[in-house]
């Protein structure tokens, strides 16, 4: 299949040398960083794309947008990433891979472990949804304390899942020498995966932060913001 | 002299069902003295709400068909179209949009904004009528209309902003505060009709005060004399105020909120001022026209009442008269005895009685000048139509049609009621495009053919009622359709010998799928090796194939015909065999370019209370629906999914009593996608056995 060859090689975390195909190991936890607006969500939304490809089930929970509005960032990243692509192949493609993808949305205040955790049961109960990877964004880190993470990352081991994050930063908060800023510190610790967006001008460059192979490449790489993938 | 139309507004109520418009319809009527009481929705006074005027719709609660009707307010003249809020009758919304000029969005203050909100408002996007959102049902327990909009925010996208406070709540719901005016308003008399304006109360001044930043901070985005008067510190005056909002509404860009309670009397009236101050007039709305001399391209109407005519039927009801035909008119002046043609026809007719609608009783009047909306009697044409002035060659864009994706088979019960059957089936399916009939030939059924159950029973219903139509049904049957997935060669001759001259035509080519139309037929036949005249009876030959597919014969869409190459016969060939070649040709290849079947999937969105939503995703599941997402709104819960059609009768049944009576679902079509093995396999023996009971 073109499409997923195409997006497999240009896969920014594979090119930037984490170690396997899936990059987070079961009940690992792993998230992007970046300002407002860089393309947090659009990376991980590909990142996701790639495990419906490969029907890997994927739950996208979103605390800001509502379920049609996560459904389009999907639709038009896909039609993006398959423009090449005949319009008939597109769309059957499009609506098998749609069956490994779930969208739950809660109010930020809302939102609690439990609750997720209710939710889940019901639809693994009923063999409706299991997913693989859990896509959590829109959490707020300097607001949200350790005991929410560390509630999140048992979650993640129980339901042998792996949990992606957006994180985003702020402009005004100038980051360590790692890259990392201190509103985040509290909690770098429990991820095993960590990535950086940055943009200069039209820009958009990945750099990984933590979880990278020894040896792997450490300069940042530039991608193409429209489909999040490695610029061709 | 430019005829001034400042004074009209054309708009329309739309909202979810239940928030309440009819009522408010009704409220309206009544203070802008059209009607002299007040009547409730359900008829419980046997009267029932004036807007309302077939009995099925006072029986259901619900309202089917947009009756029109014009009131006075404040020297405005508003005619307003009653809008049905059940998705089976979308067409009708979209119809009555098609019309308007702005519009009141109805939410209840207690369900806030609904999925049938979220389709209405699409809608209104598409159609880009400006809007006022007015916050109904305040006195319900469990009102919070600031709620509300922030859902119009999040979930709509709607720069919204409160126009009013409300005085109390729940029960308690006194009266409003007017943030432009900064004045407490009260409704006082029998039916709220006294208006007492008063000083707010001062427990109520501070969030007044915010509010009233709030307003002022987002209207001043659209005027240049407002954000002066703030950096200046002057004092801002409720026009001042209200020319800023009125701007960013007519360019979609604000949605001013009023709010109150139409059942209890409250909030009507500043909601009628709001309409005056804030919608457009006919001429601030662009409508295009397209001009069918060239080519289609669109020009822009300009309102005029002196120019040619250029009015749409938008409406066609049967009455005790004959045919009464909502139109308005987008240029010149319809008046009685001037000649208009229909454009789709060329058929020129001459206008007789002209009157203006209040629900289902008139008044008539000497002309409608552009920007009007009214009917005519005794035209003979169908919902959709342009009629223009006898030289022009003009049409309003033609609207968005849905093909029917579920059907009936209807059988009446003796002569009488076949007579009357046939006329109401006229009637209906010139009323409404969604709405088809035709006999199936084989069966000698009367199939009729909709958007979805509730659609189909209420012609149904209908057809008994108005026509005395007594008509016994079948079970529903989903539209299917099969379509090929790979490409398949063909070569066939037909050839016929039986005295007398012969038939013979022979047709090579080759069947593949398109996705993108339902059926395309190329020529590739170069140096004659079928003659040209019979390559239309080739495509004819094709195209008729297509209705009926030979395995499952539902009918076939999506492939493309490609011939290039043929024999013929001096003297043996015809239109005719050349037909049946090509039928031949199609049924030869078809079953090679492994066909499959597809079935209508529709948007199915449930809201439940969110303890109920395990179950409910069950539901969903056992049917075949993939469920996209669930959205958590604190104690209610929104779960979307797409469900096969062919799984969803009887839904309602199933949704009530697993959730208490306390879910509720709105259903639309969506796509049509292949049918898994299994089921395709069931469709094939329900075929079979079909055939079996009509042999």
């Amino acid at each position: 299949m073109m499409i997923k060859k195409e997006i497999i090689s240009r896969n920014p975390l594979l090119n930037l040398g984490f170690e396997n195909e899936y990059i987070l190991q079961s009940g690992g936890l792993g998230a992007v960083l970046a300002h407002a607006g860089v393309g947090k969500t659009a990376l991980l939304v590909q990142m996701a794309l790639h495990a419906m490809m490969n029907e890997q089930p994927v739950l996208h929970v979103s605390l800001n947008d509502a379920v049609s509005k996560v459904d389009i960032w999907y639709r038009e990243l896909f039609h993006d990433m398959a423009s090449k692509n005949d319009s008939a192949e597109i769309t059957e493609y499009w609506e098998n891979i749609l069956n490994y993808r779930f969208i739950m949305t809660f109010r930020v205040e809302g939102f609690s472990v439990p609750k997720l955790e209710e939710r889940l049961t019901d639809l693994m109960q009923q063999n409706i949804f299991k997913p693989y990877a859990v896509i959590l964004d829109g959490l707020k880190f300097d607001e949200s304390g350790r005991g929410l993470l560390l509630e999140l990352k048992e979650l993640a081991k129980k339901y042998a899942m792996r949990i992606w994050f957006t994180v985003h930063t702020h402009r005004h908060e100038p980051p360590r020498e790692d890259g990392l800023p201190f509103s985040f510190l509290h909690v770098a610790d429990l991820f095993d995966v960590l990535v950086q967006l940055s943009s200069e001008g039209p820009e958009v460059y990945i750099k990984a932060l933590k979880g990278q192979s020894p040896g792997a490449k450490k300069d940042a790489l530039l991608l193409d913001p429209a489909t999040m993938l490695i610029k061709a | 002299m430019k005829f001034d139309d400042q004074k009209i507004r054309n708009i329309g109520i739309s909202a979810h069902i239940d928030s309440g418009k009819t009522t408010l319809s009704e409220r309206i009527l009544y203070y802008t003295k059209r009607i002299h009481a007040i009547h409730d929705v359900k008829g419980k006074d046997g009267v029932g709400a004036t807007m309302d005027s077939m009995d099925l719709e006072k029986e259901r609660g619900i309202t089917i068909a947009s009756a029109a009707t014009y009131c006075e307010w404040k020297n405005h003249e508003i005619n307003i179209i009653d809008t049905p809020g059940h998705v089976d009758f979308t067409i009708e919304v979209e119809r009555s949009l098609r019309v308007l000029d702005g519009a009141i969005l109805v939410l209840c203050s207690v369900g806030g904004v609904q999925s049938q909100s979220i389709t209405v408002d699409q809608q209104m996007k598409r159609y880009k009528v400006p809007c006022i959102a007015f916050i109904n049902k305040c006195d319900r327990s469990g009102a919070n209309p600031f709620r509300v909009i922030e859902q119009l925010r999040t979930k709509l996208g709607h720069n919204a902003v409160a126009m009013q406070i409300p005085i109390g709540l729940e029960t308690s719901l006194e009266g409003v505060v007017d943030l432009a005016a900064m004045k407490a308003l009260y409704f006082d008399g029998d039916s709220g009709e006294d208006i007492r304006v008063e000083d707010i109360p001062p427990e109520l001044l501070a969030e007044a005060a915010a509010k009233r930043e709030e307003l002022i901070d987002r209207a001043s985005l659209f005027s240049d004399e407002l954000t002066e008067a703030i950096l200046e510190e002057k004092e801002i005056t409720p026009e001042l105020l209200y020319a800023a909002v009125r701007k960013g509404t007519l360019k979609r860009e604000i949605t001013p909120v009023y709010m109150g309670s139409a059942y209890k009397n409250k909030g009507v009236q500043p909601l009628l001022d709001g309409v005056t101050y804030l919608l457009p007039a006919p001429s601030e709305v662009e409508n295009v026209a397209l001009d069918m001399n060239h080519n289609e391209e669109p020009v822009v109407l300009t309102s005029d009442p002196e120019k040619p005519i250029i009015a749409l039927a938008f409406k066609l009801e049967d009455g005790q008269y004959g045919q009464l035909t909502y139109i308005r008119v987008y240029e010149g002046t319809v008046e009685k005895g001037s000649t208009i043609v229909n454009v789709r026809n060329g058929k020129k007719v001459k206008v007789g009685r002209v009157v203006r609608m209040h629900a289902d009783q008139m008044e008539d009047v000497d002309s409608l000048k552009a920007g009007y909306i009214g009917a005519l009697f005794g035209i003979e044409c169908s919902s959709g139509d342009t009629f223009v002035s006898p030289g022009l060659n003009m049409t309003m864009t033609s609207m968005y049609v849905p093909k029917p994706v579920i059907s009936l088979a209807i059988v009446p019960k003796d002569n009488k009621a076949q007579m009357a059957m046939s006329k109401a089936l006229n009637r209906f399916s010139k009323e409404d495009p969604t709405f088809k009939s035709h006999v199936d030939h084989e069966t000698n059924e009367t199939i009729i053919e909709g958007m979805g159950e509730l659609h189909l029973d209420i012609y149904v219903e209908r057809m008994k009622r108005e026509y005395n139509a007594e008509v016994t049904t079948g079970n529903p049957r989903v539209a299917y359709r099969e379509t090929i997935t790979q490409r398949a060669d063909f070569n066939y001759t037909h050839k016929k010998q039986t005295g007398g001259s012969g038939q013979f035509g022979r047709i090579a080519g080759y069947i593949e799928p398109i996705s993108d139309a339902e059926f395309v037929f190329e020529n590739k036949i170069f140096g004659g090796a079928i003659p040209t005249q019979y390559i239309p009876a080739c495509e004819k030959g094709f195209k008729q194939s297509m209705a009926k597919g030979p395995k499952l014969e539902f009918p076939i869409t999506g492939v493309k015909v490609v011939i290039n190459d043929g024999a013929f016969h001096a003297v043996d060939s015809s239109d005719m065999a050349f037909q049946a070649a090509a039928r031949g040709a199609f049924k030869e290849a078809y079953l090679r370019a492994k066909p499959v079947v597809h079935e209508p999937i529709m948007k199915v969105v449930v809201e439940t209370p969110t303890e109920f939503q395990g179950s409910v995703m069950g539901l969903l599941n056992q049917r075949r629906g993939m469920i996209i997402g669930s959205q958590d709104e604190g104690v209610m819960c929104v779960i979307e999914a797409q469900v096969p059609l062919g799984e969803m009768f009887g839904f309602s049944t199933i949704l009530r009593s697993s959730t208490q009576g306390k879910a509720q679902f709105t259903m639309e079509f969506a796509l049509y996608r292949q049918v898994p093995q299994s089921i395709a396999e069931k469709i094939a023996l329900e075929v079979a056995q079909n055939k079996k009971t009509a042999a």
